[in-house]
């Protein structure tokens, strides 16, 4: 070892450091203040701004972390947490939130039809059931300010008469309105709002209802865009107090039914609700749903095969040319692992499209080239299908595989090879007996991520086969090739709209099931241990 | 230095380039190219469709099995042609996030592998398992939570919010740690102990130790690492297309799937060709980067 | 209120230099917490107006877009997006205030989007009466009409007129037709089809023509969703033609679009079912092209879905009066119809600029059939329907199963979704 005796100026090349015993040099104690200095100014800034911008609680957790993260790295102590706050922190702020996000969202009724806050369902019913007068005329429209009242200024199409009226005020005649154009433009002691005016309060505006007359059944006048106003009718009216709608020309009263949207007393809803805490009913009603129990076995037993035959493959075609590029005396093996490489430095949307072609039963390469005019149904059949998707899997796989065991294998020290060969090992049994065992134990998370990975595998599925072909005596839209999560995207996205509560709660069994699974399996590889 | 087996038959008949003979060239590394050559078909051939619609005039990605029918540079060409696609800016975008990605990757996850694997505290295995397990969540919202933090940071960190090159390589960050720390682990702890132990009795600090020792011991998995995660940005295409919305700011995946975007209009031919060109960077940065992968651990390291 | 802001700016000015690092950048964010309406001496407001469009719609708005900017003072952004997401991507990111004012859409997403409460009902005022009834009615739900109509596309009959001069009327023409052309055709005629997913969009002519439709009308015209008719005996009339179809070789399950084109292009074929995304490459290759009506298997005319693509008002825009301005006063005038006809090449939906082009015989082919087409519907419901449809249809095409059995099935499960 080059390193055991340290005052020694007249090192190995290789130790490019001086390993004198001195303090910490004064550059690294300076480089520690700055970006300690600039943690602390991003924490104070954050925080603040977070404070004006009214987030209260995430400035609160702002200060918080930055006193932490300060702490770690000025204290003596907490070495460990100085190597791994950095990571921790992109890690909780972007992986673990939308985790966390997710995880609520499957408590929710979050999806099409409840997108959004009861305010803006509020907002979007009265707009809807606000109709205008049949027949009723376009008007031209002027708006009006005088102190902090807006008003409506319009032209009768009819007479050419000027009316004025604000949100109190209904219409009434203005007598000695300026005309340009045969369009009231001004009325006395009020102001002409100009264009470039109106848009600095394009709500006010849009929102402001003039009533044609003392008369509400006749309806008020509204613009879109504060130059032409028209009549509408709306007899819906929100409660705010008890949180209800109120149709008052029939007295229906449409109740908050607390499950995010409003409903009349015949039971029926009206579109769109709001996004409400539901407890458990999504976990609940995949229970009771009946498409999904029904398929739900085979299409489980076929995501277990599927994820376990993609792990198995890719890793054996990766780690099978791992070990053969792996001999110095191979020439050209460099371009070999360069162009290995290749199917994986492609976007994997791009390669399912060709291999759907190629595998086209009447036209595909495989079929015209490879088996000579064979009519082979390599995708709508259903266990072809699901060689087929192994197999492009394995294809669009093998070279991370391949990547990561070339690695790998360079931390088996050589020593332990020539020691066995001069043992008089043969090649395959120092594979077996010494490299294999040392690669699996550092190559072992990666195939249970992998698992993990395949598992879930959705974009594969979804663009080679969409699932297909469908299982024709299923009463629901399910196919062979359907894996978990292809299908939870079916049942959650493929009916009457999406229903993201639905696909969450789905989404958060799946991962209990394959972290259960992971884990124990991590338990019984020896990763976790030392291994020195 | 055992040439001499060799019967001289052998030997005279093929010329004096070829040093070995035969059946040990073949015994020694000869099938290995005949099963190199056969991964090379594997993995090559459906890629021979994806050049060929490059340079094809129709435009057509899988039409018939008859490939390189037509040659053309023209999709080539259009790539650089169009100031509303800029091919070129793409690229440069894509390189450059790609490469601080992976350098970011690789500095978290190999400090965090470090503390992994030479300190012992509570909640080491609890950690390391949770990190795995975390990324195991099914990322089928993901884009959505995303998007939610990014348009509330935008109101306190704009540089780092919506529409931000920046904020894209964070999100990009927050994926450092998972597997990948796992691995970088695993190769840790294939460096001995007795190095540390030997440089804290020097006096070196731990920072000292992992920057100057450890760090140059594991070039190969670093590399690897790097590697992988600059693909994966390389090609990432969701977060990216929901992050960026500038053309100039875009990446190459998010650029070009416009080209193919619009049902029934699709434009496979620039496509590919921007895919192809797309990929060189790739292999010769592996091409480059394998000295420092295989053999890397045997030129600086336990000698001696 | 006041202190606090200075405060912040102060600090957060000198936590800048301290950090001496250009990455913040947000104080003027932060300190002008909240613009109020106070002063109408205000500036125009800053905020540029975003607009969502396809690819091929970009360019001729970006033009308009400029004249906008130049005459109100305020920018407008094109962003060009992926059209196939802008529907579900308004839907989930506008209630966050980070969304589009104004998006490209298409017709049928109209239910969709208000069951979402995602757009606002736009007035068109007398402008209504520029446009073709049937863009504006397809725009139309619940009354209200919620997109300012720009062009209409179909599905037709292409010709090569070369190869076939007459146009045929039925199915038993086309095989004629094609019979005395001899061997050098391979196909009577060529209709895209996905192999696992079929493409019920593209039969849906055929489906008519037995006197099939999905769903039933209200007596106003619109699409019933309580009516879910396509199971009924002409569905299943329809679903029994199918393999007869396949057997007289106009139907194939595996001739993708690609492979479709590419026999059209090599004479393989003198008749191809598609739409005017495909006429630039036909053109190309100098195809002495004609535009039909969709031959006929049934008794009834083949009808096919006519899609209608408009500009829509988001409604969770904050600038509500320009993005009104800028998609009735700007995007719905003759100078961008006629644009984005030169872009897209669809039948302009502005009856003044369809009268300009329409001597293009192809687009007045285009514009023939799809007048005697029916609207895709726009309701929510026809979410449900797609995937069972289509899926239904591959199998049937490759001969899986009983056509009346599957059929029957299918429209079940449909009716299991829509029911919830």
């Amino acid at each position: 070892m080059s390193i055991e005796t340290p005052p020694r100026p007249t090192a190995e090349p290789s130790s490019e450091q001086s390993w004198g015993r001195t303090r910490t040099p004064i550059g690294v104690i300076l480089l520690k203040i700055v970006l300690l200095s600039l943690v602390a100014a991003l924490g104070v800034y954050g925080t603040l701004s977070l404070w004006a911008y009214g987030a209260p609680w995430p400035a609160a957790a702002m200060a918080v972390a930055t006193a932490v993260i300060l702490y770690i790295y000025i204290s003596k102590k907490r070495v460990p947490l100085k190597y791994l706050v950095p990571g921790l922190v992109f890690l909780i702020v972007y992986q673990v939130f939308a985790v966390v996000y997710t995880g609520i969202t499957a408590f929710t009724n979050y999806g099409d039809g409840h997108n959004s806050t009861k305010d803006n369902a509020v907002t979007a019913i009265l707009r809807e059931k606000e109709t205008r007068v049949p027949d009723s005329p376009a008007y031209p429209l002027t708006v009006l300010k005088r102190g902090a009242i807006l008003a409506f200024l319009i032209t009768d199409p009819g007479t050419g008469e000027a009316k004025l009226g604000t949100a109190e005020q209904p219409l009434r005649t203005v007598a000695d309105a300026t005309f340009d154009n045969g369009k009231a433009v001004g009325a006395p002691t009020w102001t002409t709002l100009s264009f470039t005016d109106i848009l600095a309060i394009q709500d006010d505006v849009v929102t402001l209802r003039v009533p044609v007359s003392d008369n509400p059944n006749d309806g008020s006048i509204r613009t879109p865009d504060a130059s032409n106003g028209y009549v509408y009718l709306s007899t819906y009216r929100y409660d705010a107090a008890t949180g209800n709608l109120i149709d008052e020309k029939t007295g229906t009263v449409y109740v908050d039914n607390g499950t995010g949207n409003f409903e009349g007393p015949d039971g029926k809803t009206i579109d769109p609700g709001w996004r409400v805490f539901v407890g458990f009913s999504n976990f609940t009603s995949l229970i009771t749903n009946e498409s999904i129990r029904g398929p739900f076995l085979g299409v489980l037993v076929w995501t277990f095969a599927f994820a376990i035959l993609s792990v198995l493959t890719t890793f054996v075609m990766g780690l099978g040319l791992a070990l053969v590029l792996n001999d110095p005396r191979m020439k050209f093996r460099r371009t070999y692992r360069s162009l290995l490489l290749l199917p994986y430095a492609f976007p994997a949307f791009l390669s399912a499209l060709v291999w759907a072609g190629m595998l086209n039963t009447d036209f595909g390469f495989v079929n015209q080239v490879i088996f000579n005019g064979a009519t082979i149904p390599w995708l709508s059949e259903p266990w072809l299908a699901r060689f087929s998707v192994i197999l492009v899997n394995l294809w669009l796989g093998f070279p991370y595989m391949f990547l990561v065991s070339t690695g790998a294998l360079q931390a088996i020290p050589s020593e332990l090879q020539e020691a066995a060969s001069i043992d008089g090992a043969s090649g395959f049994q120092i594979l077996r007996l010494v490299k294999l065992p040392l690669l699996l134990v550092a190559l072992s998370p990666l195939l249970i991520a992998s698992f993990a990975f395949n598992f879930n595998n959705f974009n594969l599925i979804y663009m080679l086969t969409g699932g297909g072909p469908r299982d024709i005596d299923a009463d629901v839209d399910v196919g062979a090739t359907d894996i978990l999560i292809s299908f939870t995207y079916k049942v959650a996205f493929g009916g009457l709209g999406r229903d993201y509560g639905l696909a969450t709660a789905i989404s958060v069994l799946i991962f209990i099931v394959v972290a259960t699974i992971s884990a124990i399996s991590f338990r019984r590889t020896r990763t976790l241990e030392e291994i020195n | 230095m055992a040439v001499i087996e060799s019967p001289a038959v052998v030997r005279d008949e093929i010329p004096e380039h070829r040093r070995r003979p035969f059946g040990r060239w073949f015994r020694e590394s000869g099938w290995r190219h005949i099963v190199g050559l056969l991964a090379l078909v594997f993995a090559l051939f459906p890629l021979v469709f994806v050049l060929s619609a490059s340079v094809n005039t129709s435009g057509n990605l899988t039409g018939s099995t008859a490939i390189f029918q037509s040659f053309t540079l023209d999709n080539y060409e259009a790539l650089f042609g169009d100031p509303s696609r800029p091919y070129g800016r793409w690229f440069i975008n894509t390189m450059v996030i790609g490469a601080i990605t992976a350098a970011g990757t690789v500095f978290l996850c190999a400090i965090a592998a470090y503390a992994f694997s030479r300190f012992r505290f509570s909640g080491r295995r609890a950690g390391l398992l949770g990190l795995i397990l975390l990324q195991m969540f099914p990322q089928l919202l993901a884009y959505i939570a995303i998007f939610a933090l990014l348009s509330a940071m935008e109101g306190v960190f704009p540089a780092i919010g919506l529409d931000s090159q920046l904020g894209l390589i964070m999100v990009y960050l927050g994926g450092a740690l998972g597997v990948n720390t796992f691995l970088m682990y695993g190769f840790f702890n294939t460096v001995p102990r007795e190095l540390d132990e030997s440089a804290k009795i020097d006096g070196a600090g731990h920072a000292r130790i992992f920057f100057g020792i450890i760090l140059r011991l594991v070039t190969p998995i670093l590399i690897v690492i790097g590697l992988l995660s600059f693909i994966a940005t390389l090609n990432e295409f969701l977060i990216a297309s929901l992050v960026l919305q500038d053309p100039d700011k875009q990446t190459l995946a998010v650029g070009l799937y416009k080209f193919v975007s619009q049902r029934f209009a699709e434009n496979w031919g620039v496509f590919t060709a921007g895919a192809v060109l797309g990929a060189i960077p790739v292999v010769l940065l592996f091409q480059f980067l394998q000295k420092y992968i295989v053999g890397g651990l045997t030129a600086g390291a336990v000698k001696g | 209120m006041r202190r606090t802001t200075t405060l912040v700016a102060v600090l957060a000015g000198s936590a800048l230099a301290l950090a001496a690092c250009g990455s913040g950048g947000g104080g003027s964010t932060t300190t002008s917490a909240s613009p109020t309406a106070a002063s109408s001496s205000a500036p125009a407001s800053t905020t540029p107006l975003v607009v969502w469009a396809g690819p091929t719609q970009t360019e001729a708005i970006k033009a308009v877009a400029l004249k906008f900017e130049q005459e109100k003072g305020v920018k407008v952004k094109v962003v060009e997006y992926d059209f196939g997401k802008i529907r579900d991507d308004l839907i989930s990111q506008g209630p966050s205030g980070k969304g589009p004012d104004v998006i490209v859409g298409a017709h049928d997403w109209v239910g969709k989007l208000v069951q979402n409460g995602a757009v606002a009902p736009l007035e068109l005022g007398d402008k209504a009466s520029e446009f073709s009834p049937v863009s504006i009615t397809a725009m139309t739900s619940g009354g209200k009409v919620y997109g300012l109509p720009f062009q209409v596309e179909n599905i037709a009959l292409m010709r090569n007129a070369k190869l076939a001069p007459e146009a045929p009327a039925t199915i038993d023409d086309v095989l004629s037709i094609a019979k005395g052309l001899g061997s050098k055709i391979k196909y009577p005629l060529v209709v895209q089809q996905d192999p696992t997913g079929g493409d019920p969009y593209h039969l849906y002519p055929w489906q008519t023509s037995m006197g099939s439709a999905v769903f039933g009308l209200n007596p106003d015209g619109t699409y019933n969703s309580e009516d879910l008719t396509i199971g009924n005996a002409q569905g299943i009339a329809f679903a029994n033609e199918l393999p007869q179809l396949v057997k007289d070789g106009v139907l194939k399950s595996t001739i993708t679009y690609d492979i479709a084109k590419d026999a059209f292009l090599k004479g393989q074929t003198p008749f191809w079912i598609t739409g005017p995304w495909s006429t630039a490459d036909v053109k190309k290759a100098g195809i002495d092209l004609a535009i039909d009506p969709i031959p006929t298997v049934g008794p009834n005319p083949a009808q096919p879905f006519v899609g209608v693509q408009g500009f829509m008002v988001s409604a969770y825009t904050k600038q509500a009066v320009l993005a009104n301005e800028f998609v009735i006063n700007y995007l719905g005038t003759p100078e961008v119809a006629k644009a984005l006809f030169d872009i897209g090449q669809r039948a302009p939906a502005m009856t003044s600029v369809f009268e300009q082009v329409k001597s293009d015989p192809i687009l007045a082919g285009f514009g023939a059939v799809g007048a005697t087409g029916v609207p895709m519907p726009n309701i929510p419901e026809m979410d449900a329907v797609w995937a069972d449809w289509g899926s239904t249809e591959a199998a049937i095409i490759q001969g899986k199963g009983d056509p009346t059995k599957l059929w029957t099935k299918m429209s079940a499960s449909i009716q299991k979704k829509i029911d919830g």
